[in-house]
């Protein structure tokens, strides 16, 4: 993150793939790709491919982590060896997937009703085929579609988006040349009814001004993210209730 | 056709009025799972984990033989056991059984009672959310599952089912797959009841 000025990365105030300063790349998300799992979903957003499968609750191992309580929450984040140009998942978890793994976790801890199911776990599996920046953004998008997938009680949904800053621009959902080059970045996960921040982070530098700005154009960001959720769930359910033709 | 698919978070209610798989805040209940409001303004949850109660039906597979009883694998995060108390015949290892259960454990174990071991058969799994669709209003589906399947057929809570070897089982298979795709549409039985006729003059017409 070197806030490098002397990168054009928006002209007339159209960025490098042609998107305007607020406008999120393409996504698609699927619902219950993997039969073997508990509940799955696939997103495809701009040039990120993940798939994200859920399995629980189910027995806590190693026991002596199980609380009586709650059910444990587990999130393993990982990046395929081919998913981008760097090294990537060769040789086990990095630190970089290690943190996203917990952020991850972090966001579901909080939405999903482990009280429900004490002495359990429940596994969040995410694995990146492709990446293109905010790939923990997606995940996160991806994961909640998995978790009502699976049928685990939660207090809502939550959707996340990336903000950052470019050529002294605020912009949404920052592609990877941003990510890199750009002055700053900032994902933030808004659930979907209170509009709780379960996830910021940030890299690089905003004014005070800048991340209220920010955050409310997240906030935008991620009630638009939410639809397409809804609207993905809502069409699985609905197709799998198809009329019988005899 | 106009069911609004609910999904988690979503109002459903005004006021504290209990409501199965939902909870309450700001002075309204929200929705915890993915679900749809049918045609008595009634939620119904599409996907949902199997929670064990007292006295409800399963259907499991012994695993262990243990000095004091059996442990049974019930598809549940936490096994079911059945005391040699209540139970005086002899389980192999591998032996399906049905059973009620008699208490839940504060570890969550579960312990069965009024146990019966299934002679051959298949066991398979079935969304529990949807088992009481499977069962049918007074055993209404389930009738027609066994008079046209030809063999006895066992439907456990937990999400097991239990097929006769002298039952047609891959023809059961099949309606037991429609009632899962199907399981929140209107006349249900009808449909299955439909589905079977058919298939069987098909098969009248095949052996022609």
């Amino acid at each position: 993150m070197s806030g490098n000025q002397s990168v054009k990365l928006i002209v007339d105030g159209k960025r490098l793939d042609g998107r305007t300063l607020n406008e999120l790349r393409k996504i698609r998300i699927e619902v219950g790709v993997i039969p073997e799992a508990d509940g799955s979903a696939y997103i495809e957003w701009g040039g990120n491919k993940i798939i994200c499968g859920v399995h629980g609750p189910r027995e806590c191992i190693p026991r002596h982590e199980a609380s009586p309580f709650r059910a444990l929450v587990k999130c393993r984040y990982s990046m395929s060896p081919f998913a981008s140009l760097e090294e990537h998942g060769k040789s086990g978890p990095s630190r970089r997937s290690t943190e996203l793994s917990k952020v991850i976790r972090e966001v579901f801890e909080n939405l999903i009703l482990t009280e429900e199911f004490p002495n359990t776990q429940i596994d969040i599996y995410v694995d990146v085929l492709q990446a293109e920046g905010g790939t923990r953004t997606a995940s996160i998008t991806a994961a909640a579609v998995a978790l009502v997938n699976a049928g685990i009680p939660m207090r809502e949904l939550v959707s996340a988006v990336s903000v950052g800053k470019a050529n002294d621009e605020i912009i949404v959902d920052l592609g990877k040349l941003e990510d890199n080059f750009g002055q700053s970045d900032m994902p933030v996960a808004f659930s979907s009814r209170d509009k709780k921040i379960l996830l910021l982070q940030m890299d690089g530098l905003l004014t005070k001004d800048e991340i209220k700005r920010a955050l409310q154009m997240a906030e935008e960001a991620t009630t638009k993210i939410g639809e397409l959720q809804r609207k993905a769930i809502t069409k699985f359910y609905e197709e799998g209730e198809g009329e019988f033709v005899l | 056709m106009d069911r609004r698919i609910v999904l988690p978070g979503d109002k459903i209610a005004e006021g504290n009025v209990r409501v199965p798989n939902t909870y309450f805040e700001n002075n309204n209940v929200y929705a915890t799972l993915v679900g749809f409001i049918d045609e008595n303004k009634r939620y119904v949850p599409i996907e949902k984990r199997y929670k064990p109660a007292v006295g409800e039906t399963v259907v499991g597979v012994v695993t262990d033989a243990r000095h004091a009883g059996y442990s049974v694998d019930l598809n549940l995060p936490a096994e079911g056991f059945i005391s040699t108390k209540f139970m005086h015949a002899t389980l192999m290892l591998g032996d399906m059984i049905v059973a009620r259960i008699r208490s839940i454990e504060r570890n969550g174990d579960i312990e069965l009672t009024d146990v019966r071991r299934l002679p051959k058969g298949k066991l398979v799994e079935f969304p529990s959310a949807k088992v009481p669709r499977l069962i049918g209003k007074q055993n209404s589906m389930i009738d027609v599952i066994k008079k046209y399947g030809g063999g006895d057929v066992v439907v456990g809570n937990n999400g097991y089912v239990w097929i006769s070897e002298k039952a047609d089982i891959p023809l059961i298979l099949k309606a037991m797959e429609m009632v899962e795709e199907r399981a929140h549409k209107h006349g249900l039985t009808d449909t299955i009841v439909a589905f079977f006729e058919k298939e069987k003059i098909e098969r009248a017409q095949g052996k022609r």
